[in-house]
């Protein structure tokens, strides 16, 4: 470790921990804790290659999306990491000029 | 339901159609969905609603503190007074009295360290005295998250607002659906196999294939179950896909599953070659007939393995349930539409908006009984 140097805060933390022996072993991230269990055809492309059976129209299914975590790329994830980017907006169909970008938390 | 009735008048559908946004057409002048039926149904942030589907009238809605977004799964106790949500970004069940709104049972999963997701599982006894809810743990540490083993939770339904687990057993990974059998002794638990749990002692009964099915020629399948819709058969169904092999090349098929909660019978008959996607399906009261959505509502002749009709939808479509007399289906999960089908034509009869027009969001669409 000692030729590696910490580039942001969660590495600052990896080296605390080492320097105190608190390093647990890697564990496989099978739960719902971050969105990774959900692999499906893409967001933009269906089962036949195409568009035309993807949901219609987007909005509704924004929700569906966003809510049970199921394209955390492409939609935030409402379930765990942005559970306020819809609060006061609960209709897509209605609110989704209102609707941010979000961007990683540091 | 008395209760529930006693909420208010139903006022008849083209009375209150511009208020409530209901399209009455042309249609609704037929015989409409079997009486008695009640539909429920959750929308964002926190609404549920009870909807009289024979007048197309909102019979109830009530704000649920707590639901902090979303309701997803719903569960009807057996005796149809208390509907079971999971909510709170699946951290939390609460049970709502349908007659009141008032909140009855509360079941917090997650504690200040370990926070627990509930990914759309739960059911209860045929007593209506416990509830199975499958719980992912996960340990929260400041740099770190520890992933812990899943688990079914069993609460008494009668442990009010700060439930907690009478006991637990170990679970496999990835369930995302159960479905209690009528004898209350065990549970069918949905996720890369079909997997049966005794609910006193959670001892493992059984495991029969989903992903392992063993039908000849098949790849493995794919499946996605949601919804655990039973009514009004007792008998669960859902969309399965797989691909067959054919001398000049593999072939996608849509098959249907079926599970007899009673009897545990198991069947999948491939019914057309992969044509539209549907996400849920329903079964009939005569069982001759499923109904399943997603862009299109479809028709299935069950007994002869074989696609009956299938018609667009003004929008996708989640969740499906049909008339207890099996003259309607009933479409929702998704924006603020209930749709009413004739079951025969699939012709649409009717488009109830929900009051505020608030994403359903996959909810669970049910059907109780006035009783």
């Amino acid at each position: 470790m000692s030729e590696l140097k910490p580039t942001n805060h969660k590495a600052e933390l990896l080296l605390d921990a080492v320097a105190e022996g608190h390093v647990a072993e890697v564990l496989a991230m099978e739960s719902v804790a971050g969105c990774s269990t959900t692999f499906d055809p893409g967001w933009e492309v269906d089962p036949f290659g195409g568009v035309a059976s993807l949901c219609q129209p987007m909005e509704a299914d924004l929700y569906g999306c966003s809510d049970p975590c199921w394209w955390p790329a492409q939609v935030p994830d409402t379930m765990s990491t942005y559970p306020g980017w819809d609060a006061g907006k609960p209709s897509a169909p209605g609110d989704w000029r209102d609707l941010d970008s979000v961007f990683p938390k540091k | 339901m008395s209760l529930v009735r006693s909420l208010g008048a139903r006022p008849a559908c083209v009375a209150i159609a511009l208020s409530l946004g209901l399209l009455c057409n042309a249609a609704a002048a037929r015989p409409l969905a079997a009486a008695g039926d009640l539909l429920v149904t959750g929308a964002k942030p926190d609404r549920l609603f009870v909807i009289d589907a024979a007048t197309r009238t909102v019979r109830a809605e009530h704000r649920v503190a707590g639901a902090n977004g979303q309701i997803f799964t719903i569960v009807i106790s057996p005796d149809q007074r208390i509907a079971y949500l999971l909510v709170d970004r699946m951290e939390r069940i609460l049970g709502i009295d349908l007659a009141s709104g008032r909140e009855v049972f509360r079941a917090d999963l997650s504690a200040s360290d370990e926070r627990v997701k509930d990914f759309f599982a739960l059911t209860v006894t045929p007593d209506g005295r416990e509830l199975v809810v499958y719980e992912l743990p996960t340990q929260l540490k400041p740099s770190e998250y520890i992933v812990e083993e899943p688990r079914f939770a069993v609460y008494r339904t009668d442990a009010g607002l700060a439930a907690k687990p009478v006991r637990s057993y170990p679970a496999p990974r990835r369930v995302h659906l159960m479905l209690m059998r009528p004898n209350g002794l065990s549970f069918y638990a949905v996720g890369f196999d079909l997997y049966e749990y005794d609910v006193k002692t959670g001892k493992l009964l059984g495991t029969r294939g989903i992903q392992k099915w063993a039908l000849a020629d098949h790849s493995q399948p794919d499946l996605l179950a949601f919804w655990p819709v039973t009514e009004p058969t007792g008998v669960f169904t859902s969309p399965v896909y797989s691909e067959i092999k054919k001398s000049d090349g593999n072939v996608p098929m849509t098959a249907l599953m079926s599970l007899n909660l009673k009897s545990g019978a198991l069947s999948y008959a491939d019914f057309e070659p992969l044509s539209a996607l549907i996400f849920s399906t329903v079964l009939s009261p005569d069982k001759k007939h499923a109904y399943g959505v997603y862009t299109t509502l479809t028709s299935i002749d069950v007994e002869g393995h074989r696609l009956e009709k299938r018609v667009p939808l003004d929008h996708t479509f989640y969740a499906v349930n049909v008339a207890s007399d099996g003259r309607e289906i009933y479409i929702g999960g998704a924006n603020c539409d209930v749709g009413f089908y004739d079951a025969s034509s699939l012709e649409k009869r009717a488009i109830l908006k929900l009051p505020g027009c608030s994403d359903q969001t996959l909810s669970t669409l049910r059907v109780i009984h006035d009783r």
